[in-house]
């Protein structure tokens, strides 16, 4: 499973650092296309940014489908453990099975209602009219308003995100059964606090 | 009736300890099969297009803009900048640690990132200067707080899209309540410092201030960005997010050279996966949100609360009360997006600003976050003192009495609140 981890990582990577580019472009475009630079201006009035806010909102809906299946493995989801962790061993252990036990339920109800809406929201025309079958009552489905992209294609990242988060809420149960450990963050982690000299300081100065 | 059932049902499932997410969208799918017409097919529309707002998408890049900056190295140039500036006053270094503080978390964006990174540097040198260890944890575990107050802050934009108010006046909003926290903080720290006679630092010269001011104004000027940038409206606010993380990216890289460029995938992935915590409570909360609307629910409590005579005085001490409680089990986000869609209509009816109310709630917040049980703050802070939770407890009550007594000030005089936005011309 070592591919799908590391497929995973990449792809939310990709996807967070698309999004800023795209923004940070459109809004460097919005004002160099002002200013009077010639050629340059009128080809850069030539091409339009408007798509960047549904491109960016799309890139960002993806990467949280994606990046809340990858939180999973790494336990950021919180919870309020509070009532739990002053449970006995054995009450507390069964609370966790149910806690990951809703996360799986949860993630798998998700994962078939969003194919379900995908697959009438326009993949069951798609799929049956490339295989050449009888569409019925099924129809092409909306497009997005700017970049004009099948809707159905944009909200299947609901669907895989689901999917793949209810197999990582399946493993962590399993590891946990298996080991009794369970993912942990670490809410407050710091780089390069090792690395930073301690501050001078004068000692017991008083005036 | 059926808020009983919704809100019965929301605590049980959060009690078992599962992600708070989780049991907002258990309890939307369980009332949905059983108790309403609502068709099931525009649940699953809700998923995606709940967070399909360009608003919410300021929340990721916040995270990855504080993420380049959250590193020592900043944390460092920030304390240096701030005891060369105060360091020879009364209870120099904790002053130090409050301005420090203030600034790192408005930049990090994160409060227990900020109570660990100015903490592990500055408690050190202040056990050493002769400071007792339980006056630099209090200063440090409260002050790390501020962060949520001191724009950019993220709290703000949840709060802002559950209650479809403006993030550029919310932000805006915070600039007064936020200094004079820190004031007040700062002001606790100088008058316990005088009166137990704690050392001072010799004064730094003008160079020296001015070597630390350049060294820590790249940092700084992340807020100049956000807030410039939205004010003159040169950005909106998630343009402005995007741009100051484009900013943070370049100054940690090429202009302090904290981090590689080989570091930066780790960087994006951490914030992706962060983001995507809040993104998905997000989504969630507003699903639950919407079944609350659909069932009238915040409406129906409006009606109630106003039948039974209550004044804006007395709900706004209830909204204390209970976000305060609330704070002793969740983390900050999930109160906002739970509680805002309830308590706004009926802060609406009573005609209390909307941002002024939506700091009130974040002034909360705060001081959730340095309270026991929970509160995330003293938690890092324990780590990194090595205190048990309770001796921290007690080394924090000087600081958190501060902050409830400006919590009332900020609750019952919304000039604090509304005066900067207003003088700007946001609201």
């Amino acid at each position: 499973m070592k591919w799908l981890d590391r497929l995973e990582e990449i792809f939310i990577t990709f996807l967070i650092a698309a999004a800023t580019l795209v923004i940070f472009v459109a809004v460097v475009h919005r004002y160099a296309s002002g200013l009077h630079l010639g050629a340059v201006q009128d080809w850069l009035l030539t091409i339009h940014m408007s798509w960047a806010q549904e491109l960016c909102i799309i890139l960002f809906v993806w990467m949280a489908k994606f990046g809340a299946a990858y939180g999973v493995r790494q336990g950021v989801h919180v919870g309020v453990d509070v009532l739990v962790n002053r449970l006995p061993a054995d009450k507390r252990r069964i609370m966790i099975f149910v806690a990951l036990g809703a996360g799986v339920l949860f993630t798998a109800i998700v994962a078939i209602l969003g194919a379900r809406m995908v697959w009438e929201n326009g993949l069951a025309y798609v799929t049956l009219s490339t295989l050449g079958l009888d569409t019925g009552d099924h129809y092409e489905g909306p497009t997005t308003p700017d970049l004009e992209w099948p809707t159905w294609a944009v909200y299947l990242a609901v669907p895989l995100g689901s999917s793949l988060m209810c197999f990582r809420f399946i493993q962590v149960l399993m590891t946990f059964y298996k080991t009794g450990d369970l993912p942990h963050h670490d809410h407050g982690h710091v780089d390069g606090l090792d690395e930073v000299e301690p501050l001078e300081v004068q000692v017991g100065h008083k005036s | 009736m059926s808020a009983l059932v919704i809100f019965g049902l929301l605590t049980v499932l959060m009690l078992t300890g599962m992600p708070i997410s989780i049991a907002l969208g258990l309890t939307v799918l369980t009332f949905l099969f059983t108790m309403t017409s609502v068709p099931i097919e525009a649940v699953a529309l809700k998923l995606f297009t709940g967070i399909e707002k360009f608003e919410i998408m300021a929340i990721p890049f916040f995270i990855l803009a504080g993420n380049f900056l959250t590193h020592g190295g900043v944390a460092k140039r920030m304390i240096n900048f701030a005891s060369s500036m105060v360091g020879h006053w009364y209870g120099g270094l904790g002053l130090a640690g409050v301005i420090a503080c203030a600034l790192f978390a408005a930049v990090s964006g994160s409060s227990p990132a900020t109570v660990v990174a100015i903490g592990a540097i500055l408690l050190p040198a202040m056990v050493k200067a002769g400071f007792p260890k339980n006056f630099g944890a209090g200063v440090i575990t409260t002050s790390g707080a501020l962060g949520i107050l001191i724009p950019p802050s993220i709290v703000m934009v949840m709060y802002a899209v559950a209650t479809n108010s403006s993030v550029g006046a919310l932000f805006m909003a915070g600039v007064i309540p936020g200094l004079m926290l820190a004031g007040f903080l700062g002001f606790t720290t100088f008058y316990r410092a005088k009166k137990f006679d704690y050392p001072r630092q010799p004064k730094a010269t003008g160079a020296q201030r001015f070597k630390a001011f350049r060294d820590s104004v790249w940092g700084l000027l992340l807020i100049v960005v956000v807030m410039g940038g939205i004010y003159t409206g040169i950005f909106t606010p998630t343009e402005a997010a995007a741009m100051s993380a484009v900013y943070a990216f370049i100054v940690a890289v090429f202009v302090y050279k904290d981090m590689s460029l080989k570091d930066v995938p780790k960087v994006l992935l951490n914030s992706a996966s962060m983001s995507a915590m809040l993104l998905y409570i997000i989504t969630n909360a507003v699903m639950f949100s919407f079944i609350l609307t659909n069932e009238n629910i915040p409406q129906s409590l409006a009606d109630w609360m106003l039948a039974q005579g209550m004044g804006a005085i007395v709900f706004l001490l209830i909204v204390n009360v209970l976000l305060l409680v609330a704070g002793n089990f969740m983390e900050p986000s999930s109160i906002v997006l739970i509680f805002a869609p309830i308590l706004f209509p009926m802060a609406m009816k009573l005609g209390i600003d909307p941002i002024h109310f939506g700091i009130i709630m974040v002034v909360n917040m705060e001081v959730g976050m340095c309270h026991p049980p929970v509160g995330l703050n003293l938690y890092v802070a324990s780590g990194i003192t090595k205190m048990g939770i309770t001796e921290l407890t007690i080394a924090v009550w000087p600081w958190l009495l501060t902050m409830l007594v400006f919590l009332i000030l900020v609750t019952y005089v919304p000039m604090i609140s509304t005066w900067l936005p207003h003088m700007m011309g946001l609201m």
